[in-house]
């Protein structure tokens, strides 16, 4: 019975062929490719030209899977194993595996295709991660490097204001310390774009008087819109607690960036700033924002995109100034304070800008924030000894003026780092100020060598005045014994705060 | 007189070993990857310098990511091996060295030219990027799409296997 389902369904896959050793087909069995008798079977196709190495060796067998061979346009895809025997004979055993490796084809097929993909995929994603780092980083520089010229122009404005001017002249003067002002405002933007491109901008949560920030900025926008012949409104709830802890200069950052762009784009009617609490749980408090206008509005197709960076709607609000950065900014730090923005506006009738943030409570009262303000007004009580490490003119005339315009220091500058041991051996140093950019050197060089000289000299302060401002550079400076880092730009107040905290 | 040479094509899969035969032996390309399983044989005569002629028997190797896992029958009777690897992948010569040696303790006297292949991908500051990779080892950059400098690959190789 077996044996008639067997020729009923048997399919012969193999083909047996005899050749003698120099390829001579003497007998072929089963013809699958079309090889026939007296034929050399090198000449049948090119992978049987092996044999001419082959046949010679006897007593071994060979094997050969997978051959893709193709015979009068038809393509066969076999295993062929060689058997050496005596007499002259070699048995070729031809197995026809076509269709079994044409199904593994289509597997290999899809998992190269996959790998080769994905290989693509995350070289590209590589070379865009570099591109990014490499833009965000020449963003970063070319910022810190703008960062010296402003804070000269900053200050020498502030001293030239404070001059004999005639009326004209002051008028200009303020126009000029406008002009510093925004574009200080606009580098400082870059850098937080590109600080949260590159993920170092991080909230630095510190005790503070929730309630005094929100009027103060309540009184200035009044203030800015009234200018205006706008009507300021806002509303702060009585339940909003006096103390919170949180990033105090973002939240700030946040609400002016916003009420700036109410008052660029209205021109007339109300903006309004209201804020209550949507709840406390949990050692926080969530805070709920409105910001609204009745100025120019946005169109609803721009509404989705305003919050990505670079975007401008110069062309419908017919301002001068960008709005994206800000708002790219705004929408990140909000993000970051575990909260969320949405804005509903209608073209020529206004925008609401709704938001709400979370800040952590604090149990800070009264008495310690009577501690903290005497702390800041302690008053310098003799004139100090500064030495300036400075190699730009402009920085070095900058401070310079400002400090003799309080009366209170001596100031002593010197151009190279080289210079710094012999000016303070022997000599009365009450402070070093050391910028970061004095060619040859760095600022931890510096310090370091300062405070390796000997055990007078390590208590001496050691202030850096320094284009970079990053969290991992300020802690850098710290662990190699500089006591403060005074950011540039800086104004007087800035400078002097820095220095009176350490010459208490 | 014709002298017939086997010559095998290696390297990982997906870097163009079939795409450079097509183009040595039928003159043709093609943008579709079709992936080679088992081997593929053929066949070109070219001219030899010295007057003679030289069959080469091609022997397209299906790819393999480590040079180890290839069938040794396939291997038998080699006269010459062309290595190739794609520029624009790193993954297919970040091993270069361990494969090459793999061939030069395991068929020492047998002559190997190493080619990148999918030149017309890449620039050259990106050749200059990997200058220390490429260097030691590289005999050609080559370009299956292009065409170029595949013909004096092949007759490089027949030459030094004469």
């Amino acid at each position: 019975m077996l044996k008639t389902y067997i020729e009923k369904y048997h399919t012969n896959s193999f083909q047996y062929i005899l050749v003698d050793d120099f390829g001579g087909v003497l007998e072929v069995q089963n013809p699958i490719l079309p090889i026939k008798k007296n034929d050399r079977i090198q000449h049948s196709h090119p992978f049987f030209e092996i044999l001419n190495g082959l046949l010679p060796i006897k007593n071994e067998c060979f094997e050969f899977s997978c051959i893709n061979l193709k015979f009068e346009n038809t393509p066969y895809v076999v295993d062929i194993t060689l058997r050496p025997q005596d007499n002259n004979e070699n048995l070729l055993i031809i197995e026809n595996l076509t269709k079994h490796y044409n199904n593994y084809q289509l597997t290999a097929q899809t998992r190269n295709e996959s790998i080769i993909n994905s290989q693509i995929l995350a070289l590209k994603n590589e070379y865009l991660k570099e591109k990014e780092t490499f833009k965000n980083n020449f963003i970063a520089n070319f910022s810190h490097q703008l960062r010296n010229p402003i804070t000269a122009s900053i200050i020498f404005s502030d001293l030239l204001i404070n001059s004999d001017l005639n009326t004209e002249q002051k008028n200009y003067i303020n126009i000029i310390q406008s002009a510093n002002k925004d574009l200080k405002n606009r580098i400082e933007d870059i850098l937080d774009v590109s600080k949260i491109e590159s993920g170092k901008l991080i909230l630095v949560d510190k005790v503070f008087n929730l309630k005094e920030l929100l009027n103060e900025i309540a009184i200035i926008y009044k203030y800015l819109a009234n200018k205006k012949n706008i009507e300021f409104n806002y509303s702060i709830s009585e339940n909003i607690p006096e103390f919170v802890e949180g990033d105090q200069y973002r939240l700030k950052q946040i609400l002016n960036n916003l009420l700036n762009n109410a008052i660029s784009n209205t021109d007339k009617g109300v903006i309004s700033l209201e804020v209550s609490l949507n709840y406390k749980r949990a050692k926080k408090i969530n805070l709920h924002f409105e910001i609204s206008d009745t100025g120019c509005g946005i169109k609803k197709e721009h509404l989705e995109t305003i919050f990505n960076r670079f975007t401008n709607l110069e062309s419908d609000v017919k301002i001068d100034k960008g709005f994206g950065l800000g708002l790219a900014i705004v929408k990140h730090l909000i993000t970051e304070m575990e909260g969320n923005i949405k804005v509903i506006s209608d073209v020529d009738k206004g925008s609401n800008f709704i938001f709400n943030l979370s800040l952590k409570t604090s149990n800070y009262n009264h008495n310690q924030k009577a501690e903290l303000l005497n702390e800041q007004l302690l008053k310098l009580d003799r004139r100090y000894n500064v030495l300036l490490v400075e190699d730009s003119e402009l920085i070095q005339l900058t401070i310079l003026k400002t400090l003799a315009s309080t009366g209170l220091f001596y100031v002593n500058i010197i151009n190279k780092g080289e210079d710094l041991i012999p000016n303070i051996i022997d000599k009365k140093v009450d402070v070093i100020l050391i910028s970061n950019t004095v060619e040859g050197f760095s600022a931890v060089e510096l310090a370091t060598s300062v405070r390796n000289l000997s055990k007078e000299y390590k208590k001496t302060p050691i202030i850096v005045l320094s284009t970079q401002a990053y969290k991992e550079d300020i802690k850098r400076f710290k662990q190699n014994g500089i006591n403060h880092v005074i950011t540039k730009p800086f104004d007087k107040k800035k400078l002097l705060e820095g220095l009176q905290k350490y010459l208490k | 007189m014709t002298v017939s040479k086997k010559i095998v094509l290696i390297g990982h899969f997906g870097v163009g070993k079939t795409s450079l035969i097509r183009r040595f032996v039928e003159n043709t390309f093609s943008e579709d990857y079709k992936v080679t399983i088992g081997v593929h044989i053929s066949k070109k005569t070219i001219a030899i310098p010295e007057g003679e002629q030289i069959s080469l028997i091609i022997w397209d190797l299906e790819g393999q990511d480590d040079i180890k896992k290839t069938r040794p029958s396939y291997l038998l009777g080699t006269n010459g091996f062309i290595y190739v690897f794609d520029l624009s992948r790193p993954v297919t010569f970040q091993n270069l060295d361990s494969e090459l040696s793999f061939l030069k303790e395991n068929y020492s006297n047998i002559p190997v030219k190493v080619v990148g292949n999918k030149m017309d991908l890449v620039n050259k500051v990106y050749l200059k990027e990997h200058h220390t990779i490429f260097e030691p080892h590289v005999d050609y950059f080559v370009s299956a799409k292009t065409g170029s400098k595949v013909e004096k690959l092949f007759s490089k190789l027949a030459e030094a296997l004469i």
